[in-house]
């Protein structure tokens, strides 16, 4: 029974370690390391692009909300 | 070869996000709402323990709500029941976001919910009526481990395949941190747990085992999800990239290095190879890196816009909670170096830091990103902004007065200890006072968490008047954006 389990916990140490190296391996392969400044604006797009902010604090009032925080966001 | 589609346009990208929000909804709120029962258990127990300081006999008359066993019934609480199950919803959401791509295989993951919440439940009863196991951080029996396995199991099997299903295109640094804590955890725990629970090894290696896997909860599966959550919600908030791109993917490579070794230095001074405890205050003080490409990373992005925090509860969340990962991160590695472990070990000075990391930093995070989805897959606003500056303000300065007073009780008390002139009891009567403290900051973190879920039920029941103007649904129609300070 021990014998199965120190199997199973190398085997465990050899797949993590070897899983974790390999994605290493594929993100630099498949250019996950190039053009760096591009990937970070992938979790962007044309309906919330850079420059627009996306949240705001929901207000007391509910006719009033939209416009007292777009009002709040140009000046800042 | 197909010809490539047009790019999509605003109001396309718009449909495509709402179809992914909404195919969340389910898992999400049952992991949202599963995590905000169980926060609220964990800080009953919390304060009972916590009262139980000063006051030891406190309800003693019943042996189920002594310290033996509601101090493990709080930690396991807010450890699996809310910080797990809070991590997991964000995962789910988030991942889905990331791969670009409706939640695939939701019964996979209402499953896991539905065995996480019993294997929860199972354990804290079972650590209540004395079954709990007497290693920190595996108190749950067996049968209760055994099933967060599995549910974790399926978790991890589902991040899998939602990453095999993604969209093409660049991953984003927070699909790293997700992926890896989904992978890494079950490993972590299914380990932990054969090595201790099920086939315990030998005396000694325990602990080593123990604080591997204590360790390794806190930097391989809350970290990573925490990161997650501020690598994509402080740029996605203010409308900004992150300010270097670079040095954050060199932090994810350099936490998945040096991170796992670090369990070691909760055993400095114990009967040890000196080797083990060597290499690992060095990969301690090695976490520097990771540590400060992240605060760089956050503080650039939010610089200038720090007027922000006023009108995004979800920043306001956010940013607190990064700023306290820098703080706990640095403190962590201080605490690592032999001669100042000599004075903060065995003391509150140590619980301070704890909850420092696992609460100012993980839990604050959680309370922001569900700021932002909540919102978003129930499709209602929030219904109160009162109740959420009510909720900032309780929890912030909670957290605040908690850590400040176990900080400076726990160095006298270390002082104290050091001291031959002092006896151990005396060495406790420096700490009565801090610790009276620590109880009132308790109250307010449970007061903060009962406004929290009473704006949750209100949420989640589309209590108020339907608002026709999203507020929180991003760009206002039709309006042009406008640039942040740059």
């Amino acid at each position: 029974m021990n014998t199965v389990i120190y199997i199973l916990l190398g085997a465990g140490l050899v797949f993590f370690g070897g899983t974790t190296l390999a994605a290493f391996y594929w993100a630099a392969r498949t250019g996950q390391f190039r053009n760096l400044e591009d990937g970070s604006k992938v979790i962007f797009d044309d309906d919330e692009p850079v420059g627009t902010a996306t949240d705001v604090f929901a207000d007391k009032k509910a006719d009033r909300p939209v416009r007292a925080a777009v009002a709040r966001r140009r000046i800042i | 070869m197909p010809r490539p589609a047009a790019p999509p346009t605003a109001a396309e990208d718009k449909i495509e996000r709402a179809e992914i929000d909404a195919s969340t909804r389910l898992p999400v709120v049952l992991f949202y709402g599963s995590a905000i029962f169980w926060l609220l258990v964990g800080s009953f127990f919390a304060l009972l323990a916590s009262l139980k300081m000063n006051n030891p006999h406190f309800l003693d008359q019943w042996g189920w709500l002594t310290f033996g066993r509601v101090r493990p019934a709080h930690l396991n609480a807010v450890a699996y029941g809310w910080a797990s199950s809070a991590a997991i919803g964000t995962g789910l959401w988030l991942m889905a976001r990331l791969c670009r791509v409706p939640l695939r295989y939701s019964k996979l993951v209402i499953g896991a919910a539905i065995f996480w919440n019993l294997g929860v439940l199972l354990g804290t009863f079972g650590i209540l009526a004395g079954d709990g196991r007497s290693i920190e951080w595996l108190e749950f029996p067996n049968y209760a481990s055994g099933m967060l396995f599995v549910a974790y199991g399926l978790i991890a099997v589902w991040g899998v395949l939602m990453f095999r299903f993604r969209q093409p295109g660049h991953v984003y640094v927070s699909q790293w941190y997700l992926l890896a804590a989904f992978l890494w955890f079950p490993w972590l725990y299914s380990t932990a747990n054969i090595l201790l629970n099920f086939e315990p090894i030998q005396g000694g290696a325990q602990g080593a085992v123990n604080w591997w896997y204590g360790h390794n909860a806190l930097g391989l599966w809350f970290t990573p999800i925490g990161l997650a959550t501020a690598y994509y919600l402080i740029p996605k908030v203010l409308g900004r990239p992150i300010h270097s791109y670079y040095l954050s993917i060199l932090g994810f490579w350099t936490l998945a290095l040096f991170y796992s070794w670090n369990g070691m230095h909760h055993l400095i001074g114990g009967p040890f190879p000196a080797w083990m405890i060597s290499a690992s205050v060095v990969a301690s003080i090695m976490m520097f890196i990771p540590v400060i490409t992240t605060a760089i990373n956050h503080h650039m992005t939010v610089r200038g816009n720090f007027g922000a925090l006023k009108w995004s509860p979800t920043l306001r969340f956010t940013v607190f909670g990064a700023m306290c990962y820098t703080l706990a991160s640095v403190q962590g590695s201080f605490m690592a170096i032999p001669s100042l472990n000599v004075i903060t070990h065995f003391t509150h000075y140590t619980v301070g830091h704890a909850h420092l990391g696992l609460y100012a930093f993980f839990t604050m995070i959680m309370f922001g990103a569900m700021y932002y989805i909540l919102p978003r897959v129930v499709g209602w606003e929030w219904p109160s902004a009162r109740l959420i500056r009510w909720h900032f303000w309780l929890v912030a300065i909670g957290i605040g007065v908690m850590v400040v007073a176990l900080t400076i009780g726990g160095i006298l008390q270390g002082l104290a200890l050091l001291d031959p002139g002092i006896t151990f009891m005396a060495s406790l009567d420096y700490t009565k006072p801090w610790l009276l403290i620590r109880s009132g900051s308790g109250i307010l973190l449970t007061a903060g968490h009962i406004v929290f879920a009473v704006s949750f039920c209100l949420l989640l029941f589309k209590v108020g008047a339907k608002r026709t103007e999203p507020t929180l649904f991003g760009t206002d129609q039709g309006r042009e954006p406008e640039p942040l300070n740059r």
